[in-house]
């Protein structure tokens, strides 16, 4: 059952200098009933402007969204069934805890008995029971983020959307509360969508990442999709730690083509959909290659600590860019200035589809 | 900073600087518990007459007995009919300027439209004007469209100004506003009309009431402006006073204007302690 469907949306803003930005520029995006579906991408493409549209602060220029077969466009924001939890959470400093998470059923007219049992039930559900009484300014960062959290579901909204609400979180907390919202949200059984920049979090949480670039989508998939299939080189550069390899098909061997780079390196690529003489560029992350006693000859410039793993900057022999490999940490891992030799296997390597 | 010769000066010097803010207003407080009649300046003994005689006369006014025919006590009969006017002025002008006040900044910071800096330069101009020029503008407005001076005409002389200082600390309150707020309150459901009552007036709160405590106190404090409206038949407390200088002035004098202190630190402290009590 599709839940929020967003056909064609566009939206430009007049800059003060006069110039004109194309925020949302022919969005068209569906998102399932019970789906966590997480916008991604750098700052200044359009998340926050997409979301504004779906909850009813910004007005298209054109398209439509519509929620369960309903357009949205004539509702204004406060009739629309859909909640935001806010970057800054923009709690009310002054009311109590309680009274902030009753506020959507205070402002419906919900009488008190049944209220409260709702914020009690809220309250339980992000973890702050108790809490209530509490003034916003008495809790900490992370007791804040889940008081705006229940707020948002109290009323029960069929979607709920979230602007980064973790990025003013410390590492640990916001990996722990990464886990809480993943649970919270297929516990209430309905469709959250959530903007981040970071791109570990989109991976951890998402039931499908939308990855947006100047107004525009340039790859909907599932995490290991987005991950191991990027279609373009952005989605490859902007999701996790990329090596490119532009390279030219020389010849087919059944399920494997041998690529030649500029500089001479020899790749071999997964066949699939490649001919001769194409010219292709090959993804492969760090941890695809492994140290070897034969591969890609070059030298280690630079062994980067990372805990268990090494990060070696290994620059070919042959020429052409540095190759980014995690090695395993241990006594004979390799030192700056070693030689090595680098493999890895031919099914990790991903063709990209547009350059 | 642990130069004892440095320390010492600069005790002395605020000690001294205290002494000069202070100094009269003590005096008059002293001065309000002198007995001497004739000249207040010399000090004869203790006594509480002046604030017997002004509660005195407080409770005949207002329960309506004749006033005694003796020319002394009717001088201080309308000494304190002038400080009637006076907080009837203050109260009407403190409504009316904190309501216009405060729609004003919310209406310039929630709407745009063309010219709107302008606007809001405009609205601080009246703050800006000596209170002098403020008086004949408003006089020559006045007689020209025929109003006959009253309490009416000091009220709208009042609120011509005061409405730019509460707007001016309530907008200041507003800058400082998370705009998310009023967002997740029409989020969350609640209609324009129930964020302004509900999030943005209490979010307000300390601004507002921060401004309506100074339009009180200003307008209560005001000569000049007050002088050149107040026609012939109508004086404030500060009109009443200034003419004193002429007719001399009564020891009931300095316990009204110890009262005024005691209700100004009142006020002031009350001030204080909304700001201290800032609610993020
Ligand atoms: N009110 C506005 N007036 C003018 N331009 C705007 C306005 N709001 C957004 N923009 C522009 O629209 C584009 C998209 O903005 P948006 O806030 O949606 O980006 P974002 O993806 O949320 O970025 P970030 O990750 O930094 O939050 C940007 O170029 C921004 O400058
Ligand atoms: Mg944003």
């Amino acid at each position: 059952m599709a839940s929020l469907e967003i056909r064609a949306a566009r939206r430009h803003f007049v800059t003060p200098e006069g110039g004109r930005v194309a925020a949302l520029d022919g969005i068209d995006l569906t998102v399932g009933a019970n789906e966590f579906v997480t916008l991604l991408g750098p700052s200044g493409c359009g998340k926050t402007t997409l979301l504004r549209a779906i909850s009813g602060f910004e007005a298209l220029d054109s398209g439509s969204i519509r929620l369960d077969g309903t357009d949205l466009a004539a509702l204004p924001p406060f009739k629309r069934p859909v909640n935001t939890v806010f970057q800054s959470y923009a709690l009310f400093s002054h009311m109590s805890v309680a009274r902030n998470v009753g506020y959507a059923l205070e402002v419906r007219g919900v009488d008190r008995k049944a209220r409260e049992a709702a914020v009690e039930s809220a309250l339980a559900k992000v973890g702050l029971t108790g809490m209530g009484g509490r003034r916003p300014n008495q809790l900490s960062g992370g007791q804040r983020q889940r008081v705006a959290l229940a707020r948002s579901i109290v009323a029960e909204p069929r979607l709920l959307l979230l602007d980064e609400p973790l990025s003013a979180l410390d590492r640990n907390l916001r990996q722990q509360m990464q886990i809480e919202l993943k649970t919270l949200q297929s516990r209430l059984g309905i469709a959250f969508v959530f903007v981040t920049h970071d791109q570990e979090e989109a991976l951890t949480m998402s039931d499908r990442i939308v990855v947006m670039r100047a107004g525009r989508i340039e790859q909907i998939g599932t995490p290991r999709e987005i991950y191991r299939h990027p279609r373009t080189r952005f989605v490859a550069e902007f999701i996790g730690e990329t090596n490119l390899f532009h390279a030219t098909v020389d010849r087919i061997e059944g399920a494997q083509a041998l690529a030649r780079t500029a500089q001479g390196v020899e790749m071999l690529l997964p066949a699939t959909g490649l001919r001769r003489g194409q010219a292709v560029t090959a993804v492969l992350r760090p941890a695809d290659f492994s140290l070897a006693d034969q591969g890609i000859a070059g030298r280690v410039t630079r062994a980067v600590y990372l805990g268990s793993d090494l990060q070696l900057y290994v620059q070919p022999d042959a020429g052409g860019e540095e190759i980014r490999v995690t090695a395993r940490d241990g006594a004979n891992a390799p030192a700056t200035g070693a030689a090595v030799h680098l493999s890895y296997a031919p099914e990790a390597a991903h063709v990209l589809e547009a350059a | 900073m642990r130069n004892p010769i440095g320390w010492a000066s600069l005790t002395l010097f605020s000690l001294g600087f205290f002494a000069f803010i202070y100094a009269p207003l003590f005096v008059i407080i002293g001065y309000s518990f002198n007995s001497n009649p004739v000249n207040m300046m010399v000090w004869d003994h203790f006594t509480l007459d002046w604030y017997r005689g002004l509660f005195g006369l407080a409770r005949e006014q207002l329960s309506g007995s004749v006033m005694p025919a003796s020319g002394y006590v009717e001088s201080t009969g309308h000494m304190l009919a002038a400080l009637r006017n006076s907080l009837m002025v203050a109260s009407i002008t403190t409504v009316i300027s904190t309501v216009i006040g405060t729609a004003t900044a919310i209406a310039l910071s929630r709407f745009r439209f063309r010219l709107k800096g302008f606007y809001s330069g405009f609205l601080m101009l009246p703050m800006m004007m000596p209170d002098i020029v403020l008086g004949i503008g408003l006089l020559i407005f006045f007689v020209t469209i025929g109003m006959q001076l009253s309490m009416l005409t000091i009220i709208i002389g009042h609120c011509t100004f005061l409405s730019s200082y509460v707007f001016i600390i309530v907008q200041a309150r507003m800058a400082g506003l998370d705009p998310a707020l009023e967002e997740a309150s029409a989020d969350l459901g609640a209609s324009e009309w129930l964020t302004l009552r509900k999030v943005l007036l209490p979010q307000l709160a300390p601004g507002i009431l921060g401004g309506a405590l100074l339009a009180f106190v200003i307008s209560m404090d005001d000569l000049v402006i007050t002088y050149f409206v107040a026609g012939t038949d109508n004086t404030t407390l500060p009109v009443y006073i200034f003419g004193m200088i002429r007719r001399g002035v009564k020891p009931e004098i300095n316990a009204i204007a110890t009262l005024i202190i005691l209700a100004s630190v009142v006020i002031a402290a009350a001030g204080l302690w909304l700001r201290a009590r800032k609610t993020d």
